[in-house]
Formats: C-alpha cells, sequence, structure tokens
C-alpha cells in the first residue's frame, strides 16, 4: 500500500509540475548557451500621450512609479530606478509574456508606453529568474509558492525514486554504480573548478 | 528487452547518475526564491576577506581588450584560473574567479592605482548560488566546458524524464483520468501565472 502512495504521489507530482520542469530545462539549457540565445531586448512603441501627475512632495521613484502606473491601468510587479535628467522616470512594468517600458518626462508631461518584442528565449529566461514575494501583488507571491512547491517537489521525487529504486532488487546494482559515478563526477567538478 | 522496459529501465537510471545534481539544483533554489531568509546577521563576520591590497598601475586606454588587461592584472597578482572580467565604470576593473568553494576577487581602482584582492569565506547559501548559476562557455577553460555540458545533460535529462514519464503514465492501466486531471491543472495554473502576471 505504502509502496503504492509512493509511486502515484511521485507520477501525479511530476504531471502536474510539468509545465514548470519543462521551463526550467528549457531555459536552463537556453541560458547555459547564452551568448547564442541573448539578444538586447527591442521595444516598440505602444502608446504616447501627455500626462501629468502631481505626485507628494517626498515622494520616492517606487511610489511615483505606483501612481503613474495605477493612472494608466497597468498596476503591477515593476521595477523602477533613480528619476534621470529633468526627473525623468523609467519603469519596467514586469510581465513574464510581454513586459513594458514607461518613460514619463514631467518637464514636457510626455508618457511613452513600450512594448518588449517577443522572443522565446527572453521569455523563457523572464520566468526562471522570475521570483515571488518581493512585489505586494498576489499573483507574484503565488508564483513564489508555486516555485517552493516545486522545490519540495523535487526532493520529493528524489526520496521516492530512491525507495522505488530500491525495491526494484535487480536495479540496486547499476543503480548503485550510476549514483556514485554521478557523486564521483560532481565531487571532482567541486574540488577542481 | 521491451520498450516499455527499456523506458522504465531509462528513467531510473538517468535519474541515479543525476541525482545529486538534481538535489543541488532543488535545495540552491531556496535562496533565489527567499534570499532575506539567507542574509547574513548583522553580527556575522563579513563575506570577503581582504587577501592584499597594494599600489598597482597598469594604462587602462579607452576601448582596450578588457580580457587583455584581465589577463596582465592576474599575471601582475601572482593569480591563476581561470578568470571573467568587466569594467563596471571608468574607474574600477573588476576580476572574478569563480570556484564552488573558494572564490575570489579582483578590484583594481584605476584613479587610486590600487589593486585589491579578496577571498570569500565559505558560505551554505552563497555555495550553493554558485552551483546553481554556473554554466556557459565563455571561459577559456575545459574545465568550465565540461561542466557546461553537464549543465546540457542534465537539462536533456529532464527532457527525457518528462517524456519516459509521459509514457510510463500513458502505459500504466487505471491512472489516466486522474493523470489527465494532474496535466490540465498544472498546465492551467502555469497558463494563469503567465497571462495573468
Amino acid at each position: 500500500m505504502l509502496s503504492r502512495i509512493i509511486r502515484q504521489t511521485h507520477m501525479y507530482l511530476a504531471l502536474f509540475f510539468m509545465p514548470w520542469m519543462l521551463m526550467y530545462a528549457l531555459s536552463t539549457m537556453l541560458m547555459n548557451h547564452g551568448p547564442v540565445f541573448r539578444k538586447p531586448p527591442q521595444f516598440a512603441v505602444e502608446r504616447e500621450q501627455t500626462y501629468t501627475a502631481a505626485f507628494p512632495p517626498d515622494a520616492g521613484p517606487r511610489q511615483m512609479a505606483q501612481q503613474v502606473l495605477s493612472d494608466l491601468g497597468m498596476d503591477g510587479a515593476h521595477g523602477v530606478g533613480k528619476p534621470g535628467p529633468g526627473g525623468r522616470l523609467t519603469i519596467n512594468r514586469l510581465d513574464p509574456v510581454a513586459p513594458r517600458r514607461i518613460t514619463y518626462t514631467p518637464a514636457d508631461g510626455k508618457l511613452i508606453v513600450e512594448r518588449q518584442l517577443f522572443r522565446a528565449p527572453a521569455l523563457l529566461e523572464r520566468l526562471h529568474r522570475r521570483r515571488g514575494f518581493q512585489q505586494p501583488y498576489l499573483i507574484d507571491d503565488a508564483w513564489g509558492l508555486s516555485v517552493d512547491l516545486v522545490i519540495a517537489a523535487m526532493v520529493l521525487w528524489l526520496a521516492s525514486g530512491l525507495w522505488m529504486w530500491w525495491e526494484l532488487r535487480i536495479t540496486r546494482r547499476l543503480g548503485a554504480l550510476s549514483i556514485a559515478t554521478g557523486l564521483a563526477l560532481f565531487g571532482f567538478f567541486l574540488l577542481t573548478i | 528487452m521491451t520498450f516499455n522496459r527499456f523506458n522504465r529501465r531509462l528513467h531510473l537510471y538517468l535519474g541515479a547518475l543525476l541525482l545529486l545534481w538534481f538535489f543541488v539544483y532543488a535545495i540552491s533554489s531556496a535562496p533565489f526564491a527567499h534570499p532575506r531568509w539567507f542574509e547574513p546577521s548583522s553580527d556575522s563576520e563579513p563575506l570577503w576577506v581582504t587577501r592584499f591590497d597594494r599600489p598597482y598601475e597598469l594604462a587602462v586606454p579607452g576601448g582596450a581588450d578588457l580580457k587583455a588587461i584581465g589577463a596582465q592584472i592576474v599575471r601582475d597578482a601572482g593569480l591563476n584560473g581561470s578568470f571573467g572580467v568587466y569594467q563596471p565604470n571608468q574607474k574600477q576593473i573588476n576580476l572574478y574567479f569563480p570556484n564552488f568553494l573558494k572564490p575570489v576577487r579582483v578590484t583594481y581602482f584605476i584613479d587610486q592605482k590600487r589593486l585589491h584582492t579578496e577571498d570569500r569565506r565559505f558560505r551554505w547559501p552563497q555555495f550553493l548560488q554558485s552551483v546553481h548559476a554556473r554554466g556557459g562557455y565563455e571561459r577559456d577553460s575545459l574545465l568550465d566546458d565540461a561542466w557546461a555540458v553537464l549543465v546540457d545533460l542534465n537539462c536533456i535529462g529532464l527532457l527525457v524524464w518528462i517524456a519516459s514519464g509521459l509514457y510510463m503514465w500513458w502505459k500504466t492501466p487505471g491512472v489516466r483520468g486522474w493523470g489527465w486531471l494532474a496535466l490540465a491543472a498544472g498546465w492551467g495554473l502555469f497558463a494563469l501565472f503567465l497571462f495573468a502576471g
């Protein structure tokens, strides 16, 4: 009975988390060949408009960015740096599929929204690097939780995999050899690079 | 040997071979996902320890080949090993010697004519992160290239696990219905994260 529970947990967890593992496998491979696939992001202007914001006098870039995004109806995870010359504010609206760059220049009341052109390698790398628990948005925390669950699932796959291997007497010797080879290879690189 | 049996054995032995990588990639994801949990306490010793700090002068003309400049600094500092080099601003050149256990970093302060070399203390979160993030074929080192090949093999291994796991699920009687449900729920949730972000 226990064996059956372990096998089925191993399998159903794997089926559920398949998209995550597929994404991590493909994105890691692309990142491992960075110079081939990594290109500077290209943007296309989505809209250009006049915009005037009245920020509180003590507002920092984060608060200003929040207000701009809220006014544009684009609230969500974002990053923002220190204002540039003339108070120019550049906001990176983080989004796995369609990240946008919003540039607001208070001096001439101009606001430009640019959309990053889609590239599959960039999408995979964004997903790989996406973090939760760092933005005040539920969807990002939920993603962070899913990553935590993937970590837990990976440890569970290992433990349950070892259990299933040990149960199959006929595979013990070759399995042990495979584990020892992996350990030796890992140890070699740990000490040499 | 039937294909079904071959598929099962492949799934198992591949898992056994890549077990340690898989484990390290799993647990090393935690410091990336929760950096605050792994921040050193304020009273802990500094992460980097100065090995030496001495006067040094090397002309760095504009548009110079950074790799060659870095190699010269490495020779002059009496260091060895594969390294990376970058220039974050006009005032300094940074070199780093990636190493899982004892990485070294060198900073050449151009304006101060000073060379600063530091060793990193061993700490588990940094060690795990360095294993997790290491890869690529850009360094002029056979061992680094061999590690990058292993990273690729791990990725291929994951894809093989997915494919062979799907085959086993399909060939196992009585689990298709719940399997479809797990697959659909996983893809549905993933799509939600993709498009509601």
